[in-house]
């Protein structure tokens, strides 16, 4: 008898012991408010509560509008005060859930469904509701209304469309299956309680609601944060949001910073030198600064990290628009042999030495090597070689004399201008290096830099230019980028808006760039944008340089920083102190 | 003549002074007076000094304009030394040849191996003396692969000596071109307001207020950035001095009006109307001339606010543009922070700027002084 | 008097108006407009953009951009900024204080310094002195403005003296009013000092200038003759009829508030009306830059009139009918 309810005791002591365990090991933490906490899987440490965290940014704060937001420093604002269903993983570049707990995909890849994670409240103590969602949406197609997240949205001409399903999910319709959807879902939900008046007056009104003259505490947002005061011209200054709906692997309820400021300052030097001052906590240091900031570390307590290249980079890209240019000036820039030769022309080291000093990686393709999604390291190359480079040129019928001249086959002097935008030193740069360059091979080179606005408008309006250096940022999906690829997107520089392609190679990119549109499988768009990449490097319409790498630094006294795409050093919710005194 | 009669060398007594400057134009006095002046008179020297430096350009600097030493840039000032490694004293100056030892921190290290010496009269990038004959010959130089760089170079190791002396063509003549422009047109429309005065002159001064109510460097910006931004640096520097003037001459006519108009009542003018002289002559011959002392110190006062301006407009990128050198863009691109503490010679061109507008002043000064006879000293009061 | 105030003020508006129409030409001159930036944005299509030039009213024709402008001037609407999407008249206003805050604090030290050492340069012409005062005070004139910030900005950061730049420190919010005082005057010594110092040099040889004259002139003689010490003679007599002419220039500086600084409220960081307009300007904010041009203008001519009503307020020589 003694026996038996021993074994059950122990069994019961057992079995409690091993629901404990597992209990506190692998049960996800709960929050009292939200059931489903959001868990930050890519903080390495705990963090203590309190501090103020300062950073700065060079241009002063447009809106705190979130649909009308377009530029970088409003965004530093609006992401710390609003979410949107979804967000970017900003180590890996995957999409993950954020106030949409979890969403499904039809099998015909055309319907998108999401679920609202409970609890979520905004910071004035409303509940967040499906009803905000369908809102945001519909705000962000009201005609009149300055948004540019319209066009992520508009698929083929059509916008997508979406309907309530119940209290807790929305679903998203579109004509054809859109691989893509989860990069321009993520749009940032406002409050429909306080901002349906504004959008009832229209478009024009809601453009206007909620910018920078606006009472902080009518700016009511689901993130991190909330923002208490701005002063124009000078900081804004933003509190910890205490119902925020994510949690660390304890548990505890994130963020842990108690302030978060931004700075405004005129210049990067200014940015520089409170940094060094220790007046902020953050500055992204430019390639040259690398070597001289190491040295600096010890005096100024904070690291330079050697982080990762960015996606953009600077390329050289010339004119095969006959509305543009025309022969025989245009027969040269449609030769792709001519390309070839002119990219072999390139002094990408020296580049790479003198502009960045020595930081940034060769540019053979379209995708950054950052991207450690999509990068493909297998494509034609282009050494620096001007006897190969002369060589091409004799080959494809582009003579030197015996002046010194080169000439193409009906006589004609190779010359050409290239222009950029003025008062950009590194663009500056490499023009100059670019014509000197191409002088040696015998071509009349004038390089002509000009004011943005002038650049643009030639660029998408009259088409009058010859060779041009520029460049464009890149999100980590190249698709995003259909404006400049698409042969009928007013991006694409060489030849814009295209009624029909005019060349092989470019069909064949439209039909790559529709199948990875379509595809909703990761690794099948891969295989898709290694061949885009593999086109790009041989046609040569754009001649990229290098890929600047990034160097953020950071005070030694913060916690949580992990270095991901681009240089981005860690997630503003899970950043702590270490020592906390301020 | 009183003047003829003495001999140079005679001493005067202050009474014989006082006989002998009655006769003396209002020119001589005012020369005479500035020559007392003697920092007006350091100011006009150090200008002639630029302004020379600036004629012989090319031939003063050893490299041309825009060849850029691809490995050496952000170099440090390589001075002539007579003082070898070891402690021996050479007669003749040299330099060692340098290699980039450092890409990331800029660091050259000196190879002293091999010395070699500073010539003059040296073989370098052909260029037309006086823009008319064509000519090797630079004042001083080395021999290559040593290099010479008095002040250091730029990021694309280009010579900062070289670029400071073809900048100072720019930043040298701009005002002066522009006072080219504005002088004239200044003259005749501040001359016939105030001549004629009345309707005239008040419609004329409308027109000039609206140009001088708008703040000078705001209008002086919006005109910058309008300009046509793929012309070559000449043209560019043509325009600017076109903004400059037409900013400008709204202020001078003015001036020019009130001095007119002060002057019209004086006796030698009614006179002249009295022998039935037209008012063309009258104010060409007569009154015209009278200003020309006004000219001359708002002329010298005007050309340092030129290459102020012209500087200012640099650092924002609306001024004189790449790969032309004006003493403001070079001044702009070496003034910032990191520089300051690792390339503090590409801060230079500042020092001539400062130089150049503070000797335009003090003579500037010195003339006003000179030109006023309330001011002089030593004859009466 | 009230006679020549009323025809002076009436005169001012055909002034304005010949200042907003040459803003205007001289902005719609040069190509290109707001949404340059936007247009290279590869996510956004050209479609959007051309919308976004309709709401702007960037579409319509020249002259009926700026009759609507003008008219609603009219009702002292100055419009939107493009970048900002909030009134011209907050933004103005917003930063207003701020440059007028600067340029009082500028003023006030360029008087300090100009009076005293003027003075002294005067009753000294010539000597070692005059001229080292006067090569101190053109080293303050000839330095770019940029270059002497930067400078100073530099000195600032190498002592920690001195705050880098801005208005105002993170904590302002929660300092009690003489902290705050405090706390922009430290901020302000590096810009206020830069453009007093360079005020003060052309203020210096006005005064240097004004006190030689009168030095000269008879009732100076007959002072000194009647055996009065020299230095009441100086400051009672010489001084406060030299000073005079200077309350003039008084109204002058009034007028150029609003104008100048630009370029270093740009190097230190000053939250003030020139930053504003200068970014305005490259970024063809249209309504800001003319806005803030009208203001600029207004201010201006506003301090021509004090100045000539100063004038013939310390002058009894000076009619106006």
């Amino acid at each position: 008898m003694v026996r038996r309810a021993t074994i059950y005791l122990m069994a019961g002591t057992l079995a409690l012991a091993m629901a404990f365990i597992a209990g506190s090991l692998g049960a996800a933490p709960r929050l009292p408010d939200i059931p489903n906490p959001k868990v930050a899987a890519e903080a390495p440490e705990i963090g203590k509560y309190g501090g103020t965290y300062v950073i700065s940014s060079i241009s002063d704060f447009r809106t705190f509008n979130p649909v009308v937001s377009q530029d970088t420093a409003s965004g530093l604002v609006t992401g710390a005060i609003f979410d949107g269903l979804v967000e970017q993983n900003y180590v890996t570049g995957e999409i993950e859930p954020a106030l949409a707990e979890s969403w499904t995909v039809s099998r015909d890849g055309k319907s998108w469904t999401f679920t609202l994670r409970q609890g979520i409240r905004w910071s004035d103590g409303k509940p967040l509701t499906i009803e905000d969602v369908l809102f945001t949406f519909q705000a962000t197609f009201t005609p009149g209304v300055d948004t540019s997240n319209r066009d992520g949205l508009t698929f083929e001409g059509k916008p997508v469309r979406w309907r309530k399903l119940d209290e807790r999910r929305i679903q998203f319709t579109t004509e054809k299956p859109i691989g893509l959807f989860l990069r321009f879902v993520g749009i940032e939900i406002v409050p429909k309680h306080k901002l349906q008046d504004a959008l009832a007056k229209g478009g024009a009104e809601f453009s206007k609601t909620w910018g920078v003259n606006t009472p902080p505490r009518d700016i009511v947002g689901t993130g991190p944060y909330v923002l208490q005061s701005y002063v124009p011209g000078q900081r804004a200054t933003l509190l910890r949001n205490t119902t925020y709906w994510k949690a660390d692997r304890k548990g505890n309820r994130l963020p842990y910073l108690t302030r978060y400021i931004i700075l405004i300052v005129p210049n990067v030097e200014a940015a520089r030198l409170k940094f060094l001052s220790k007046e902020t906590d953050a500055y992204s240091a430019r390639p040259r600064e690398f070597a001289e900031l190491k040295q600096l570390e010890k005096q100024g307590n904070f690291t330079i990290y050697d982080g990762p290249e960015s996606f953009g980079s600077e390329f050289l890209v010339l004119n095969q628009n006959p509305a543009g240019v025309s022969p025989p000036k245009l027969t040269w820039f449609q030769d792709v042999r001519f390309r070839r030769a002119l990219n072999h022309a390139i002094d990408r080291n020296t580049i790479v030495q003198q502009i960045y000093a020595g930081r940034a990686t060769l540019a053979w393709s379209a995708v950054s090597v950052g991207n450690k999604l999509f990068h493909n390291p297998r494509v034609q190359q282009y050494p620096y070689d001007l006897t190969r480079a002369q060589q091409l040129l004799a080959e494809a019928g582009y003579q030197k004399g015996t002046d010194g001249v080169l000439r193409d086959g009906q006589g004609n002097v190779i010359e050409f201008t290239i222009s950029t935008n003025a008062g950009n030193p590194d663009r500056e740069a490499i023009g100059n290096i670019l014509r000197q360059d191409f002088t040696k091979l015998g071509m009349r080179v004038t390089f002509a830099p000009e004011s943005f606005p002038t650049l643009v408008g030639k660029l998408t309006g009259t088409y009058k230019w010859e060779a041009i250096v520029i460049g464009l940022t890149g999100g980590i999906e190249p698709a995003t980028g259909r404006n400049v690829w698409l042969s009928s997107g007013d991006l694409h520089m060489w030849r814009p808006n295209q009624k029909e392609p005019a060349t092989d190679w470019e069909a064949e990119i439209d039909r790559l760039f529709e199948q990875t549109s379509a595809e909703v499988d990761q690794s099948k768009r891969k295989v898709l944008y290694n061949r885009f990449q593999e086109i790009v490097a041989t046609q040569a319409p754009f001649m990229h340089f290098a890929y600047p790498k990034s160097q953020p630094a950071l005070r030694n006294t913060l916690g949580n920083i992990k270095i991901g795409l681009q240089g981005a050093t860690g997630e503003l919710e899970t950043r702590y102190y270490k020592t906390v005194f301020k | 003549m009183a003047r003829a009669a003495l001999p140079r060398s005679a001493r005067l007594s202050q009474a014989q002074e006082l006989a002998v400057s009655a006769a003396r134009t209002p020119r001589a006095l005012a020369w005479r007076q500035l020559r007392k002046h003697r920092i007006a008179l350091i100011g006009g020297a150090i200008l002639a000094g630029l302004y020379t430096l600036a004629l012989l350009a090319d031939f003063v600097a050893p490299y041309s304009l825009d060849l850029a030493d691809r490995e050496r840039f952000f170099h440090p000032p390589t001075l002539p030394r007579f003082v070898d490694d070891e402690g021996k004293v050479h007669l003749r100056p040299f330099v060692y040849a340098t290699v980039l030892a450092d890409p990331g921190l800029r660091v050259y290290r000196e190879n002293t191996n091999r010395q070699y010496p500073l010539m003059v009269f040296v073989r370098g990038e052909p260029y037309r003396l006086f823009w008319i004959f064509p000519t090797y010959v630079h004042l001083f130089g080395v021999e290559p692969p040593a290099r010479i760089y008095l002040m250091g170079t730029d990021q694309f190791g280009r010579d900062l000596f070289t670029r400071i002396l073809y900048g100072s063509r720019v930043s040298l003549v701009i005002g002066i071109l522009a006072l080219c422009v504005t002088i004239p047109i200044g003259l005749v429309y501040g001359g016939i307001a105030g001549y004629y005065g009345g309707r005239v002159d008040n419609v004329m001064m409308r027109l000039v207020e609206v140009i001088i109510a708008f703040p000078a460097f705001y209008l002086f910006l919006t005109l910058s950035a309008v300009l046509p931004t793929n012309v070559g640096c000449t043209t560019r520097f043509y325009l600017l001095v076109l903004i400059l003037s037409f900013i400008g001459w709204a202020g001078f006519s003015r001036l020019i009006r009130g001095f007119v108009l002060s002057l019209k009542e004086q006796e030698f003018v009614l006179a002249a109307r009295a022998i039935g002289q037209s008012d063309l002559r009258i104010i060409v011959h007569h009154v015209l001339p009278n200003t020309s002392s006004l000219v001359i110190v708002v002329a010298t006062l005007s050309v340092p606010g030129a290459i102020l301006g012209e500087s200012g407009l640099s650092f924002l990128g609306f001024g004189i543009r790449e790969p032309c050198a004006s003493w403001g863009n070079l001044l702009s691109a070496g003034a910032n922070l990191v520089n300051l503490s690792r390339s503090p010679w590409l801060l230079l061109p500042g020092l001539f700027i400062v130089l150049a507008v503070v000797a335009y002043n003090f003579l500037g000064d010195g003339l006003r002084d000179a030109f006023d006879p309330r001011l002089r000293t030593g004859s009466g009061g | 008097m009230l006679r020549y105030l009323a025809r002076r003020l009436i005169q001012m508006i055909p002034l304005i108006f010949g200042v907003t129409l040459l803003s205007f030409i001289v902005i719609q001159l040069s190509p290109g407009d707001f949404l340059a930036e936007i247009r290279l944005n590869p996510v956004v299509s050209g479609e959007t953009v051309d919308a976004m030039r309709r709401n702007f009213g960037l579409d319509q024709p020249l002259f009926i951009q700026y009759a609507k402008w003008l008219w609603r001037l009219l009702h002292l609407d100055f419009g939107f900024s493009f970048a900002y999407h909030v009134p011209v008249t907050w933004l103005i206003g917003s930063r207003l204080v701020n440059t007028l805050i600067l340029n009082i604090a500028a003023l006030v030290i360029a008087w300090l310094l100009a009076i005293p050492i003027g003075i002294h340069a005067a009753t000294r012409q010539y000597s070692v002195s005059d001229n080292a005062l006067s090569l101190t005070a053109y080293l303050g004139i000839s330095t770019p403005s940029f270059f002497s910030g930067l400078l100073l900005l530099f000195v600032a950061f190498k002592t920690g003296w001195l705050p880098i730049g801005g208005m105002t420190s993170l904590d302002y919010d929660i300092l009690p009013w003489y902290g705050k005082i405090l706390d922009v005057g430290r901020h302000l010594v590096i810009p206020a000092s830069v453009l007093g110092f360079g005020a003060a040099a052309g203020l210096m040889r006005q005064m240097r200038g004004n006190l030689l004259e009168v030095l000269r002139q008879d009732y100076v003689r007959t002072a000194r003759s009647k055996g009065l010490a020299e230095r009441p003679v100086i400051y009672k007599h010489a001084v406060r009829n030299a000073i005079n002419p200077l309350i003039t220039l008084f109204g002058f500086e009034i007028g150029g508030l609003l104008g100048g600084a630009a370029i270093l409220e740009n190097v230190v960081g000053w939250p003030g009306l020139g930053r504003l307009i200068l970014e305005a300007v490259v970024q063809k904010d249209l309504y800001v830059v003319m806005g803030s041009l009208v203001i600029g203008s207004f201010t201006l001519v506003l301090g021509n009139l004090i100045a000539d009503i100063l004038l013939a307020l310390s002058d009894p020589r000076i009619r106006y009918d």
